[in-house]
């Protein structure tokens, strides 16, 4: 057996950080040319895995066919996966003709929904330097997405049945709401029509009674992206956060998101490789004395965009991941929002490498559809209890 | 949208949220319980009834539960629903006078508001002779105040407060550690609050009263009477309420050069005065004339009304516009409070209730008004002042009638000290509005507040004693 095949966690983290080779022509059609693919590990555990970028090239791990069976292998031992689908949504478009794909990308138990692909840090230059260009609009059409174009992409979504979670998410935006003014209506309509949680991952607003508002027009969880805890790092690879909002402001909307939105559902990327471990780690404990859950997702070099620190391997970056699921579970933060992600490797997924609980009742629970009703329906009284209109209707 | 999130813990949310339905089933079996009961001696049947509805209200009204209008439609039903009254006396009552007026107000007030012409006098005031902190501090009191006595505190207290926030900006002083900035957000609310009382204007609760009274007695209040009747308590309480603000808050800041820019460049943005502006100012003028002089032949609704007709016709105002500034919730709570007291009144429910609860110790006129003074002055701080005067008045008006003390004097004991909240946030939208600036925070007005309630009560009792019998009101 390889080094990490035999456990799910240890080998989805090892396989986002070297990727995979495809050789197989039938996989090869399947992958479709696409960077990263999403595949079904053992213990359901699901990975989006790097395929095409250079760093690949050199990855031990290659899939194998054999009839309608497939396994990954590191030439020294092989694991069963199952290849995940294409959503079929992907191939549909909306009324006006804009293909869902360019709308909505699933990524596992969730869907990402990008009303603009706008980033005003790019029109500035301040972007930051690992962006993948997801909301570079430099070189494209800077279109924004009416709501019904994002209704239509999203009723299509959930007809899948695969992904519960909607991702409502934005880039940087001129002024002090955060983006939540321009994502107000996707969100209030999202909440209208569909019974799902709806997720947002956008930048702090300067001022905390956004925060309130996001939770109050319908947000079941927020994400605000630290993204490096390392505060020289921090400036020098993410200029514009760090001029326009500012790490303190971070640490402050985080805090304060953290008391208004449940338990478990504010959470903050650090990606992996872009600082020492250490600093990660110390990150980790920030974030969780917060209640914030801390999401690690590793970075992935490109050709021309390598931030990456070196040495990165493995064995350096596993004890970052047991201490992210020692911290979570010290400070009792909730692991039941942040799960089953196919770009990032989950407190809950490393809980076999700590040790040996299986998660339980309540975990099997909230994976199911029944769970995942219940969690949106707790969450909807939740916030009908906790949501006080400041304009009352006495009058004096 | 304004939102605030309750993070309390959730098993508390939940209790509160059960309160409520139990809240109004508690309510629902007292109502039943007072109707059912055998009726009391020296009580009418109608009389119960109209107590049962009175208790229902007083508690809605004090807590606040459902909104004041509302409960206000409660009693319209319930009124005619039990017999109390009938159904045609019940409705003919909210064509109350006063109901009328309070509408007349609304948009006149409107049409000044709307006009710009209210902005234009603030800003050229405070430019012209707010040169100096302590003359700034002067200007914005003696404004709040001199506006509030044409129209109502809480739209001038509307009105002004983005101007006292810009100026406190422009000033550099930060919310909660400076003095001038609470001196600046206490002057607009006690401005208004003391300038409120000075007239029919200021707010809608005198003409509420005085609707009450004439339901209940045949008698009124004119709008020059009025004036003259409580203007030695205004005056005094400006200069004394002016003294308390600058002693409680020294003065911390040497210069408002700041503020004058601020304010020269919000008044250049108006631009010239134009043809609306004098032709507003001129009706307003006219109309507060005639209230004067001929309210008493006219009726002051009439006169209002008049000058409502007059706006449209020289196209001054449009009626879109003027839908913004009617308070359509005050209009039907106050017609909901003269029906109620109407019931008590002719259903000898207020009567009964003055002998049984407060005939002991209201033995004597003055005691009568010290009493309910206090009363109004104490309850407005935590109720509606419309809910105050709709609560006191026809007892108060009853235990007048017993001890032959004329009705028009406790109608001034309760509707005055009724404006006269200056302790809480919550007793007034003047207060509420200067503690949302986060400039003063709630326990130092309540501090410098209780100061100025009590020479309040104590001024207006010393008016009663000895300026009234000089106009010939003495009891």
């Amino acid at each position: 057996m390889g080094k990490y095949l035999d456990k799910p966690a240890s080998l989805k983290i090892d396989l986002m950080l070297r990727g995979i080779r495809i050789e197989d022509p039938v996989v090869q059609a399947w992958a479709c040319g696409s960077s990263g693919v999403d595949i079904l590990l053992p213990r359901d555990t699901l990975v989006n895995i790097p395929c095409r970028e250079v760093f690949t090239r050199n990855s031990p791990y290659t899939i194998r066919r054999s009839g309608e069976d497939y396994f990954i292998t590191d030439g020294r031992g092989e694991v069963p996966v199952k290849l995940v689908p294409k959503p079929a949504f992907c191939g549909g478009s909306t009324s006006t003709g804009v293909p869902f794909r360019d709308i909505a990308a699933s990524h596992g138990s969730y869907t990402v929904v990008t009303p603009s692909k706008r980033c005003d840090f790019f029109r500035r230059s301040i972007e930051c330097k690992y962006c993948a260009g997801n909301f570079n609009v430099a070189d494209g059409p800077d279109r924004v997405y009416t709501v019904d174009e994002v209704l239509e992409t999203v009723a299509a979504v959930l007809k899948e049945k695969t992904s519960g979670i909607i991702y409502l998410s934005i880039g940087f935006s001129p002024g002090d709401d955060g983006g939540i003014e321009f994502l107000k209506p996707y969100i209030a309509a999202v909440k209208k029509n569909f019974n799902c949680l709806v997720a947002v991952e956008a930048l702090p607003p300067k001022e905390n009674r956004w925060i309130d508002e996001t939770y109050a027009l319908g947000a079941d969880s927020v994400l605000y992206n630290l993204e490096i805890f390392d505060k020289e790092l921090f400036e020098i690879i993410c200029p514009g956060r760090a001029a326009l909002i500012g790490r303190k402001r971070y640490m402050e909307a985080l805090g304060y998101a953290a008391k208004i939105f449940p338990n478990g559902t504010v959470a903050s990327h650090l990606i992996v490789g872009l600082e020492p471990p250490g600093s990660t780690c110390m990150g980790i404990d920030f974030l969780t004395d917060m209640g914030v859950v801390p999401v690690l997702p590793i970075y992935r070099p490109s050709s021309e965009k390598d931030l990456r620190i070196e040495p990165l391997t493995t064995e350096i970056i596993l004890p970052v991941y047991k201490h992210l699921y020692r911290a979570v579970k010290k400070k009792k933060v909730n692991l039941n929002w942040v799960r089953d992600l196919s770009m990032v490797t989950t407190p809950a997924e490393i809980r076999d490498l700590v040790d040996d609980s299986k998660g339980g009742l309540m975990d099997s629970f909230y994976k199911s559809r029944l769970g995942l009703k219940t969690a949106w329906g707790l969450s909807s009284l939740r916030r009908k209890l906790r949501v006080v209109d400041r304009d009352p209707d006495g009058e004096h | 949208m304004s939102v605030k999130i309750d993070t309390r813990p959730i098993w508390v949310l939940l209790g509160l949220k059960a309160l409520r339905p139990l809240f109004f089933i508690t309510l629902a079996a007292s109502f039943v319980y007072i109707i059912g009961m055998p009726t009391p001696e020296g009580l009418t049947p109608e009389g119960q009834k109209a107590i049962a509805v009175f208790v229902v209200c007083l508690v809605l009204w004090v807590t606040n539960v459902i909104p004041l209008a509302i409960t206000s439609i409660l009693a319209i039903v319930l009124v005619p629903f039990l017999g109390v009254l009938s159904t045609r006396e019940t409705y003919s009552l909210f064509g109350n006078e006063a109901v009328f007026f309070i509408l007349g107000a609304f948009i006149l007030a409107g049409a000044v508001m709307g006009s710009g012409l209210s902005t234009r006098v603030a800003l050229y005031m405070l430019s012209r002779f707010g040169s100096s902190p302590k003359k700034l501090v002067m200007v914005i009191f003696l404004l709040s105040a001199s506006l509030s006595f044409f129209m109502s505190e809480h739209a001038v207290a509307a009105m002004l407060f983005p101007i006292v926030l810009e100026i406190s900006k422009s000033l550099g002083i930060r919310p909660g550690r400076s003095n001038y900035g609470r001196l600046l957000f206490l002057s607009l609310a006690w401005g208004c609050i003391i300038g409120g009382v000075a007239t029919f204007l200021g707010g809608a609760r005198v003409p509420l009263a005085v609707g009450i009274l004439n339901e209940m007695t045949g008698r009124t209040i004119g709008f020059l009477d009025y004036a003259v009747a409580v203007f030695p308590l205004v005056v005094i309480l400006l200069l004394l309420g002016f003294f308390i603000l600058t002693r409680s808050f020294p003065l911390d800041i040497k210069g408002v050069e700041g503020a004058a820019e601020a304010l020269g460049k919000r008044l250049r943005a108006l631009g010239k005065i134009g043809y609306t502006e004098y032709a507003v100012g001129a009706v307003m003028v006219a109309t507060v004339l005639a209230w004067m002089f001929l309210g008493r032949r006219l009726g002051l609704s009439s006169i209002a009304l008049t000058s409502v007709v007059f706006l449209f016709v020289l196209k001054l105002v449009r009626w879109k516009d003027i839908e913004e500034y009617v308070n359509w919730g005050i209009i039907l709570m106050y017609g909901g409070a003269i029906i109620l007291g109407s019931s008590l009144h002719k259903s000898g429910a207020a009567e009964w209730m003055v002998n049984g609860v407060v005939g002991s110790w209201a033995t004597s006129p003055w005691s009568v008004l010290l009493v309910f003074s206090l009363l109004a002055l104490f309850l407005t701080e935590g109720m509606s002042n419309a809910a105050v005067i709709a609560v006191l008045l026809p007892a108060s008006i009853a235990i007048a009638d017993k001890l032959a003390l004329d009705p028009v004097l406790v109608t001034y004991a309760i509707a005055v000290p009724a404006g006269l909240a200056f302790m809480f946030p919550m007793s007034t939208p003047a207060n509420a509005l200067a503690a949302s600036s986060n400039y003063i925070s709630m326990r130092e007005m309540a501090r410098a507040g209780i100061v100025v309630n009590v020479l309040a009560w104590v001024l207006f009792n010393l008016v009663a004693a000895f300026w009234w019998p000089l106009i010939g009101m003495g009891y």
